[in-house]
């Protein structure tokens, strides 16, 4: 619960001198470099390319974050690119393998489905009640493997908690950006009832996924095949399932982040975050509202793209369980009472060493995985252009 | 200081000292643990253990295990059998099969093996054996009733009649 402490005057904090924002920038850049030029990366002119401009852009985007104090715009900055080169990367990829972004039959046989982390709440039941994964994939495999990628998700989640949708997930980038273009939102008053979407669509496709033994999510409801990869239409169910993906992805990826300026498919629909909401609770770091400074004006609740704080939130001086750790509202705030904060301490208590020790741990991540994300697509990018 | 701000300050540690741990060490000992639990993928998916192989002179033909779906699963049950490898197949298949070695043929499968290896596959299943459904023409209708090229085998499944 959120104390009353002394504070200091309520004024924007100075931009930090550019020697220490270089010097708090240099372990991220030699991060960058362990991770982007390490053994195994491709070594021909054009991948070095990629990973040097990649190197450069993340630890760019550190610094900013580094001199002007502020999160958000910085890490939107990633986190859209992300979104945008992912696909890029990727279609690039299967279709090089196999000539069209559908899944044949034989390659699901083959166990050569790439895993990505969405069905992993849907697999936890059947696997736990029968010992079978429901996946086409492979359990072991160097690449897009089940393993892996389980492997990967666990360790993030342990850092970031439900930051991984702020900091990891390679689809919300699509939505943030579009939800950045308009200069206001068009629709403005959000039933907060929405925000258990996620929830009621997380325990539909569970039980949903017992019962039908295979990834239900996947198979119907995955706004992000329509730009990553989707079961080969056969038959009308398969043109069914694809005209769903495309609509969900024109609605809730598109249209609705333009029209209220939220990441709509976050908040209102994806069964992930919902599942990794819970991962919050055991995450050290969170956002906190000093009740003694704050007024309360909602900037901070308008600025939020998840509906994570609402009114009665606010009043007792925290977020709901499903914030992001985006930033946004932090950097929202006039009086600096929305702040970054290490559970266990004082509100308001060192909120900058808290937001320091959380993004060095997020940022480490994001160049890990959004960063090779990144360097991908520049790649492929690199390949068409020259 | 009290107990608690030196908890949240450990975590805060910890978490990111794992972060730095997660790409070296952490990453690679999840994913391990995760391949060792004794978990399988779907044998709707992965066709079911084998279960003998029939030699047909320079190629062999594979039986796996009836594999049966499970409770609101929308597969049938089916059979998988293997033709490998494809580049020892004549280039018209026709072999009468004992898929439950009671040493009578079960069903006798005829397909075509094109050269190339993205041209469609069909395949037709005369049951000799009531257990099994006949195929008629069927190329890559579902998981249960299909044939399709993987790597170096032609896969067959033959829907089971009487589940």
């Amino acid at each position: 619960m959120a104390t009353n402490i002394q504070l200091p005057r309520l004024t924007r904090p100075e931009p930090r001198g550019i020697g220490w924002s270089l010097l708090l920038t240099l372990p991220i850049f030699i991060w960058s470099l362990l991770m982007l030029f390490r053994p195994g990366m491709d070594t021909d002119l054009k991948s070095r390319i990629a990973a040097t401009i990649t190197t450069i852009f993340m630890t760019v985007l550190f610094f900013m974050m580094m001199r002007t104090g502020s999160t958000y715009r910085w890490r939107r900055i990633f986190f859209v690119s992300v979104g945008v080169l992912f696909p890029v990367g990727f279609i690039y990829n299967i279709v090089l393998a196999r000539g069209t972004m559908g899944i044949p039959l034989e390659e699901m046989i083959a166990g050569r489905t790439p895993f990505c982390f969405m069905p992993i709440p849907m697999l936890i039941l059947p696997a736990a009640l029968t010992k079978t994964l429901i996946f086409p994939g492979t359990i072991a495999s160097t690449n897009h493997g089940i393993a892996p990628m389980v492997g990967m998700w666990l360790a993030l989640t342990l850092v970031l908690g439900k930051g991984w949708c702020s900091y990891a997930c390679f689809f919300g980038g699509i939505e943030e950006g579009v939800a950045a273009i308009p200069a206001r939102a068009r629709i403005r008053k959000l039933d907060p009832r929405w925000r258990y979407g996620p929830w009621a669509v997380l325990l539909a496709m569970v039980l949903l996924s017992l019962a039908l033994f295979e990834p239900a999510y996947c198979m119907w409801l995955c706004p992000f095949k329509a730009v990553s990869e989707y079961v080969t239409a056969r038959n009308t169910i398969g043109l069914v399932q694809n005209g769903i993906f495309v609509l969900l992805f024109a609605g809730l990826v598109i249209a609705l982040p333009f029209l209220t300026k939220k990441r709509t498919q976050c908040s209102f629909f994806c069964p992930f975050g919902a599942f990794q909401s819970i991962f919050n609770k055991i995450s050290a770091f969170e956002i906190k509202i000093d009740k003694g400074r704050c007024k309360p004006c909602l900037l901070c609740q308008n600025a939020c793209p998840n509906l994570s704080l609402s009114k009665e939130s606010i009043a007792r001086g925290e977020t709901l369980m499903s914030c992001m750790k985006c930033g946004a509202c932090v950097d929202a705030c006039p009086r600096q009472a929305v702040v970054w904060h290490i559970k266990g301490t004082e509100a308001a208590c060192k909120p900058e060493r808290a937001r320091l020790m959380f993004l060095y741990a997020a940022w480490a991540m994001a160049v890990m995985f959004g960063g090779t994300i990144i360097y991908g697509g520049v790649a492929t990018i690199l390949h068409f252009i020259a | 200081m009290k107990l608690r701000p030196i908890l949240g300050y450990t975590a805060a540690g910890a978490t990111v000292l794992v972060a730095m741990l997660t790409p070296f060490v952490l990453m690679g000992y999840f994913a391990n643990g995760v391949a060792a639990l004794p978990l399988q993928v779907d044998e709707v998916y992965s066709g079911g253990p084998k279960a003998r192989t029939v030699q047909m002179g320079a190629y062999s033909i594979v039986i796996h295990r009836p594999v049966r779906p499970h409770f609101l699963q929308s597969e049938k049950p089916f059979v998988q059998l293997d033709w490998t490898p494809v580049s020892a197949l004549p280039q018209h298949v026709s072999d009468m099969v004992d898929i439950d070695g009671n040493g009578q043929p079960d069903i006798r499968v005829t397909f075509d093996v094109p050269k190339d290896p993205k041209a469609p596959l069909r395949v037709d299943v005369e049951p000799l054996n009531p257990r099994y459904q006949a195929m008629n023409s069927a190329g890559k209708e579902r998981f249960s009733r299909l044939i399709v090229r993987v790597d170096n085998a032609i896969l067959v499944r033959v829907p089971l009649a009487n589940p």
